[in-house]
């Protein structure tokens, strides 16, 4: 199992070296020059190329990605260009917001898509079985950002239940009950894409599990329902699920980004837009790291708890 | 059912009941904070390294200049330029010689006395290029005001006098246009935090004073109670970049902002009618407008960029699209200036006479024209309106749309051949602004003449405009100026929007001023 570890955990260099390399020479070939931001459309010429001299802008671009790569290596990811923050100072609290939404849609997704699946799935044909699909159907459909308008009119405006946008109350500090409040609308909006894939799933897994021989010849034997389902359906349907579960967080964490902009969430996705948009190639480039780093290690987690599950994937 | 489950599910109950009363209720406000959704997140704090009205919304409540524009009046033309941190100015006889009598008993943020010795350290750090206090960013912002400057002095302690190049009678206000703004910034704060640190910590002698920043999120600032003129009424302004307007209607409607600004226009009059209060200004100080390439085969033709003029109906785009919260321009003086005159129609809508003027110009059917302008929301139904019209007249226009900073970039570098014309929104409230679109040597590099309009006529007359002390004849020499070029038709004014900003029933006192920012020491939140 270490070694297991160890060779997934040296695959991640090679995927965050690529991630950098192509972010690099996408900001780079992107149209648009980050002087005229900096210094306004009057700027002469000579303040221009100053700038751009300060900023190191006019090196060669082998020479400029492998300052910056050197720098990331020793743990300093620069100033940001736009904001004169330093960048793990401006990214991290950003990232962490992220998270916490991912993690929450996560965890609402994971409910209501394990939940649904496995009561859709023992109940085959059923009238709650009929109607999971089609309303997983729909779900799974909609474009969150359409989604999270919707819910806000009815919640926030309609019934005044819950916040319309940011993180907290903008006056106050309401602490975490706040931060709860504030959560609610966006990790629903986020969760029930993913939930809904997961639903169908769980449900589609387990109905092939529970169809085996070996299942028909265990429930022959007299076996309980809940000692069925644990030892013999429930076991072997879950690599899978979970695998399709880990797909869903990386979906979870673009889709968070979507979201962000509809709640005014404090994430990673509104600094990743005002960085593209102003250029500020130092936050882009630890911000899709982030982002990148996150997916990966998401995956690897992923394939180690499959791992776990069935020990034959580990030479897989 | 049991007594035990009875008891259990009535705790439950009560639990929830209490937990849904604790999500409900929210957090109690401040009071007399405002919240203020804006469309994005302003740039840094550093009145010398920045621009766009955005940010000036903010620094302008924190940071003060010697001069000041009176922002506590609508129903003026122009806001007035008041006394600020001076008192009085002097302008010698040949209009070189500006002499500031400084505020006595006027103290930065940070606790440092105001004097001409701070006055003196704020011109090094944006003009005087051998000082240690020079800050070169600050200088390339404040470059409109600061490239007319040939020398500061302080004459006492609370003396300074500035002498300029040459005369220039719109230099006070230009200084307040421009693209950086040449305000007053503790020079203790500077040393301590270094030039580029002072973007994280603004510090000035405005009514309110900077507390926090959280990047994206918001900006707070809190009433300065040691303030030297009338104290602000509200006790705190948070700032919060809401990019999406849907998402700024919502909290308005909810009660989490009191203040939007940029409403999408569809969406103001059901806030209207449901009680929230909408405030125009008919007097904003920008005009929206397209460059002709003169560059361009077509464009060099005269016929064919009257043509166009005639060929567009802003009157319909301003009542249409804007629903009454815009105006149809006609000349490049924007209703903010002094020099505005109401009743100037260069081109009126007429796509009869378009056709006749591009039959002439040989162009009866087959013109095709590539309009360049950026990619944003709300600008995107007044130009495919524009193609609409034209192509009413016979002219297939293909629209090139670019994102933001692409666009600025091509905009800032001059049109090449290939495009016709482009687009911006841009203009201050002193009419020496149109030198920087119209003037010949304001063509790129160096300059934001896009279009490459050149008439030697225009720039004797800006000239002669700028060395004018006289406001009357000032004024009638910048109306010639937009007479010839609106007569050369080198650009298309379109249309203003009148700045619309919907507010709360709860907030009093607020101001929309002929200005793209705000003085926010009147406002109070019930």
């Amino acid at each position: 199992m270490g070694k297991f570890l160890v060779h997934r955990l040296l695959g991640v260099l090679p995927v965050m070296f690529g991630v950098s390399v192509i972010i690099f020479l996408l900001m780079h070939l992107a149209p648009g020059d980050v002087t005229t931001v900096l210094l306004g459309p009057q700027a002469t010429e000579a303040a221009k190329t100053e700038l751009r001299h300060a900023l190191g802008l006019d090196q060669p671009l082998p020479l400029q990605y492998g300052r910056w790569l050197w720098r990331t290596l020793h743990g300093d990811f620069g100033v940001s260009i736009a904001t004169q923050l330093h960048v793990a100072a401006l990214v991290l609290p950003r990232f962490v917001n992220t998270m916490l939404l991912t993690v929450a849609s996560l965890f609402l997704a994971i409910v209501i898509g394990y939940g649904a699946g496995l009561f859709a799935a023992l109940r085959t044909r059923s009238i709650f079985d009929r109607g999971t699909m089609v309303v997983t159907l729909l779900a799974g459909s909609t474009p969150p950002f359409w989604l999270g308008l919707i819910l806000v009119l009815l919640f926030a405006i309609r019934l005044r239940w819950l916040p319309v946008s940011g993180m907290t109350d903008m006056a106050g500090d309401g602490g975490a009950l706040d931060v709860l409040r504030h959560l609610v609308l966006p990790a629903v909006t986020t969760a029930l894409g993913p939930a809904a894939i997961i639903t169908r799933m769980v449900r589609s897994s387990l109905r092939e599990a529970l169809e085996r021989p070996h299942v028909r010849v265990a429930r022959a034997k007299g076996l309980s329902r809940g000692v069925l389902l644990r030892r013999h359906v429930i076991l072997n349907a879950l690599p899978p699920i979970v695998t399709i579960t880990g797909l869903q967080l990386g979906y979870l964490i673009g889709g968070a980004l979507l979201t962000e902009v509809v709640f005014a969430w404090p994430g990673l996705g509104s600094l990743l837009y005002d960085s593209i948009t102003a250029r500020d190639m130092p936050a882009v480039q630890a911000t899709t790291l982030l982002i990148a780093l996150a997916f990966v290690l998401v995956n690897i987690l992923v394939d180690f708890i499959n791992v776990l599950l069935d020990p034959r994937l580990r030479d897989a | 059912m049991s007594r035990r489950t009875t008891t259990l599910r009535a705790a439950l109950l009560a639990a929830t009941t209490l937990a849904l009363a604790g999500l409900t209720s929210g957090v109690a406000r401040a009071a007399g904070t405002l919240v203020w959704g804006m469309p994005a997140e302003t740039d840094i704090l550093d009145p010398h390294a920045t621009g766009g009205w955005s940010t000036y919304q903010v620094t302008y409540q924190i940071f003060e200049g010697l001069v000041k524009e009176d922002l506590t009046k609508a129903d003026v033309p122009t806001p007035p330029l008041v006394p600020a941190l001076a008192t009085s100015w002097e302008i010698s006889p040949d209009g070189t010689v500006y002499t500031f009598k400084l505020r006595p008993g006027v103290k930065f943020h940070d606790g440092t006395p105001f004097d001409a010795a701070a006055v003196k350290f704020n011109f090094e750090r944006f003009w005087d290029e051998s000082s240690p206090n020079f800050y070169k960013k600050a200088k390339a912002f404040v470059i409109a005001y600061t490239k007319w400057i040939k020398s500061v002095e302080v004459v006492d302690p609370m003396t300074v006098r500035v002498t300029l190049k040459a005369p220039n009678y719109q230099w006070l206000r230009i200084g307040l246009q421009s693209y950086g703004q040449p305000l007053m910034i503790s020079p203790t704060a500077v040393k301590k935090y270094g030039n580029g640190g002072i973007a994280l910590h603004p510090i000035g002698t405005g009514p309110f004073r900077f507390v926090e920043r959280d990047q994206g999120v918001k900006t707070v600032l809190e009433r300065n109670p040691d303030y030297w003129g009338r104290p602000a009424k509200l006790d705190r302004i948070i700032f919060r970049p809401l990019q999406d307007p849907a998402t700024r209607v919502n909290a308005l409607e909810n009660g989490e902002i009191q203040m939007m600004s940029t409403p999408p226009w569809d969406e103001i009059q059901r806030l209207v009618g449901e009680g929230f209060k909408l405030s125009t200004n008919a007097n904003v100080p920008y005009i929206n407008f397209l460059h002709l390439n003169f560059k361009n085969d077509a464009m060099k033709d005269i016929r064919v960029r009257k043509a166009i003029n005639m060929a567009i109906d802003r009157e319909g785009i301003a009542h249409d699209i804007y629903h009454g919260t815009g105006r149809a321009e006609y000349g490049m003086l924007s209703p903010g200036t002094d020099a505005y005159d109401p009743t100037f129609k260069s081109y009126s809508y007429d796509p009869e006479g378009a056709k006749k003027l591009l039959a002439e110009a040989g162009h009866a059917h087959d013109l095709k024209l590539v309009f360049e302008l950026p990619q944003y929301g709300t600008g995107e139904l007044v130009e495919t309106w524009i193609q609409r019209d034209l192509k009413k007249v016979g002219i297939d226009v293909q629209l090139k749309k670019y994102e933001w900073i692409t666009y600025m970039g091509k905009w800032a570098g001059g049109m090449p051949a290939s495009v016709a014309f482009n687009t911006i929104g841009w203009g201050m409230s002193t009419p020496a602004w149109i030198d920087i679109v119209s003037r010949c040597d304001s063509a790129p590099p160096g300059g934001v003449n896009s279009g490459w309009y050149c008439n030697k006529e225009v720039d004797k007359l800006l000239d002669a405009a700028i060395l004018e002390r006289d406001p009357v004849k000032m004024k009638a020499i910048y109306q010639k100026a937009n007479r010839l070029i609106m007569d050369d038709a080198a650009f298309v004014p379109t249309v203003d929007d009148l700045q619309p900003m919907l507010l709360s029933p709860k907030v009093k006192g607020f101001v929309n001023p002929p200005e793209d920012w705000f003085d926010l020491s009147t406002v109070s939140v019930e």
